[in-house]
């Protein structure tokens, strides 16, 4: 009986805990591109929803799915004052390709005029901030975050249309 | 049961509910679970096993507790019995891994359990690949402090997880970083981003009896503390940058030397250029005696305090990744090359939608050595530019064009060279010429399909007579064709087939289901070590021979 007790008042709590979205962490450390270490208090955009999205270069799913949001990101911007924040989780191999291929694809501001708005690119060599966030070991993974620093959705891996759901989250929010 | 016991339980629910509903607690509690199983028939051709044991499981869950500034989280593991592929010592079930931890702007402090990196990982990398069956957790603990704004200090000491034990070696290390835009006033307004850095390492270990080459009677003297410490620097100058950090390592005869004195070095520089349309990189890598473990006597991965990473371009096609290139640690000379170009819309080569090009090309050489004696000795003599034995090259063109709103093609031609003597196997060298296509369809917004066609042509063979028997030998076709109808489901049907010098055939069919975070997979059919990317992710596996399943959540 003393167990049985023991496990439903933990289970009643636990239900109250998980009632209440989580918080993003704002105490890892991330790297900028131009290899400035900030915390990821930084991520935040001024009470508007952001999205964050878990890649890798070598990662073909997630290279998709950064090069179809490019192509819509200015409309998403303009209709609903989103922010994507990609966070690189290349490690030592391959984190030096990162700032190439952001810059050449367009996602990361190089002070040209291609394009009205671009991502906001961090790298989490060491999985820190991937492992605050329980993404597991393999991207990519993508979350929308209220204006309040609350994850309100995740979702796992990417198949060709999968931004459709993201950007109809961020719309939800702003009901 | 006495009324005293049923009311302290009712309030005890009571005190819960409240606490819990209420906040009084605060705090989240999210986690992330992932089961993977595999049942296998003996099938010699491929090398896969068969599992008396019908199916091999490993299963594990992460919990984190977050309230403000306090988080503490813990992992149970289970191997009943571990995938194949896994190393047996893992077979069992416990508390794997655990810690506490207090994170504010200023101060973090990480008791128990933790990863970390100083710098690029030449020194220190404590680390986790759960596909590869990999963690080097320290046991211990770790401290960070940010004095002021730019400045890191990083101190920890503790064991290093192997299996489910901890090696007998202490690490200890500290690491300061500074980004001197933040430190320097005058620097805050610069177009130069400049960030140095500079970590130390210390293992010890106690002493043990190991003969000398020279006189086997009598025993090295061996250092029970060594040292390895590394600088670093990060430049950022408009559209260059230059990182490069070096390191060394002082005496450290250990088995993976052959317990020889001579001390360890490593440089590593990175050089970019990148604008819209274009990147551009060059990178070297020098490295000498640099492997560095916590245990003297420990051979294969575990163990590693450090971690060199390969300098060549990682790819995820199966034919591509073939022969997958491994740092050797003991020492090698390698350079890496890579221009991306992408010509615009509207011009002649760029078309309706532009088109990207990539060249890549990568070798990579050992030292230079001349050998000058065995254990207890410095052992050998290299200089830092010398070329010994040649281990991998590779050049390739890259070509990814969107062809109309639906269709994007993507075309790799690769020419490889491969010595199997990186993997400790007699030395030869492979010549691979590697052709890949990849076409996207997105037939409607919700609606795709993928398709691969690979193919590799190489000088290798089987011939198990002639001693030959490296199962990747040999001329392979590869097709792979996914269809994802929605965003949920997804069905894929492959084939790898050596149809010439070689040896095996790897059919395959998986289907798949994401929701949210939740993902369930089932595959049936044969599968060959290597990456392989399916369905939206990417995951290395064993060879085997049957049904795999897996799943994976997080909340």
């Amino acid at each position: 009986m003393k167990r049985i007790t023991l496990f439903l008042a933990l289970l009643v709590m636990g239900t109250g805990l998980m009632a209440q979205n989580a918080k993003l962490p704002d105490n890892v450390t991330l790297r900028t591109l131009d290899g400035k270490s900030v915390q990821s208090s930084a991520i935040q955009n001024d009470g508007r929803p952001v999205i964050i999205s878990f890649w890798a270069t070598w990662c073909g799913p997630c290279m998709l799915e950064l090069k179809t949001i490019r192509e819509i990101y200015d409309e998403w911007v303009e209709e609903t004052g989103v922010k994507m924040v990609i966070v690189s989780i290349d490690d030592a191999r391959t984190a030096a390709r990162v700032k190439g291929v952001t810059e050449k694809q367009g996602w990361s501001d190089t002070g040209d005029d291609e394009f009205q708005h671009y991502y906001e690119v961090y790298l989490d060599s060491n999985r820190d901030f991937a492992t605050a966030l329980n993404i597991g070991q393999d991207p990519p993974h993508t979350f929308v975050i209220n204006g309040q620093g609350e994850i309100v959705w995740q979702h796992k891996g990417y198949q060709p249309g999968a931004e459709e759901e993201v950007i109809e989250q961020v719309r939800a929010l702003l009901k | 049961m006495n009324i005293k016991r049923s009311l302290l339980s009712a309030v005890a629910l009571l005190v819960a509910g409240v606490a819990g509903a209420q906040g009084i607690m605060g705090g989240h509690v999210t986690g992330n679970v992932q089961l993977d199983g595999q049942m296998s028939r003996e099938d010699t051709v491929i090398g896969a096993s068969d599992v008396p044991e019908i199916m091999k499981l490993n299963a594990r869950a992460d919990i984190l507790y977050t309230n403000g500034d306090f988080s503490a989280g813990l992992r149970f593991e289970a191997y009943q019995t571990p995938l194949l592929g896994f190393n047996a010592q893992y077979t069992g079930q416990g508390l794997a891994h655990y810690f506490v931890a207090y994170k504010s702007k200023r101060i973090s402090v990480t008791a128990g359990n933790f990863y970390e990196q100083f710098g690029s990982g030449m020194i220190l990398r404590a680390y986790e690949d759960r596909y590869l069956g990999l963690d080097n957790a320290l046991l211990g603990v770790n401290i960070q402090l940010r004095p002021v704004d730019g400045l890191t200090i990083k101190a920890l000491a503790g064991k290093q997880r192997i299996y489910w034990g901890y090696g007998e070696g202490l690490v200890r290390g500290i690491d300061a970083e500074a980004d001197l835009n933040s430190l320097i006033r005058g620097m805050q307004e610069s177009k130069l981003h400049l960030t140095l850095g500079a970590g130390f390492v210390s293992k010890y270990e106690a002493d043990e009896s190991i003969p000398s080459a020279a006189d086997p009677e009598r025993r090295l003297n061996l250092p029970l503390n060594v040292g390895a410490a590394a600088v670093r620097l990060n430049l950022d100058y408009g559209h260059w940058t230059l990182q490069s950090e070096y390191a060394r390592k002082g005496q450290d005869p250990s088995i993976m030397n052959g317990y020889i004195y001579r001390p360890g070095e490593a440089l590593m520089v990175n050089l970019g250029y990148s604008r819209r349309g274009l990147s551009a990189s060059l990178q070297a890598k020098h490295v000498d005696n640099m492997s560095f473990k916590s245990s003297r006597s420990q051979t294969g991965e575990m163990l590693y305090i450090n971690y060199i990473p390969a300098i060549n371009r990682q790819y995820t096609y199966p034919s591509l990744t073939l022969y997958p290139y491994a740092t050797q640690v003991i020492g090698e000379n390698g350079v890496q090359g890579e221009v991306a170009y992408r010509f615009k819309k509207g011009t002649l080569l760029g078309g309706k939608y532009g088109t990207d090009v990539t060249l890549n090309a990568s070798t990579i050489y050992g030292l230079d050595t001349t050998q000058t004696g065995g254990a207890g000795t410095e052992g050998y003599t290299a200089t830092w530019t010398g070329l010994g034995q040649h281990f991998y090259t590779d050049a390739s063109l890259e070509v990814e064009k969107k062809l109309s709103k639906k269709l994007t093609l993507t075309a790799i031609y690769c020419y490889q060279e491969f010595n199997p003597v990186v993997e400790g196997h007699e030395p030869d060298l492979y010549h691979n010429h590697i052709v890949v296509g990849d076409l996207h369809w997105r037939v409607n917004k919700k609606h795709s399909l993928h398709f691969k066609a690979e193919w590799v042509g190489s000088d290798s063979f089987y011939d198990e007579a002639r001693g030959h028997t490296d199962r990747r030998a040999g001329d392979w076709v590869m097709g792979f064709v996914e269809w994802n109808p929605g965003t949920h489901w997804f069905v894929s049907l492959s084939d790898q087939y050596a149809y010439n010098d070689g040896i095996g055939n790897y059919p395959s069919v998986a289907v798949g289901y994401t929701h949210g975070t939740t993902r369930l997979q089932l595959g049936y059919g044969k599968q060959r070590e290597g990456l392989l990317c399916i369905g939206g992710v990417c995951r290395q596996v064993p060879a085997s021979n049957g049904l795999t399943f897996s799943l994976t959540t997080s909340f």
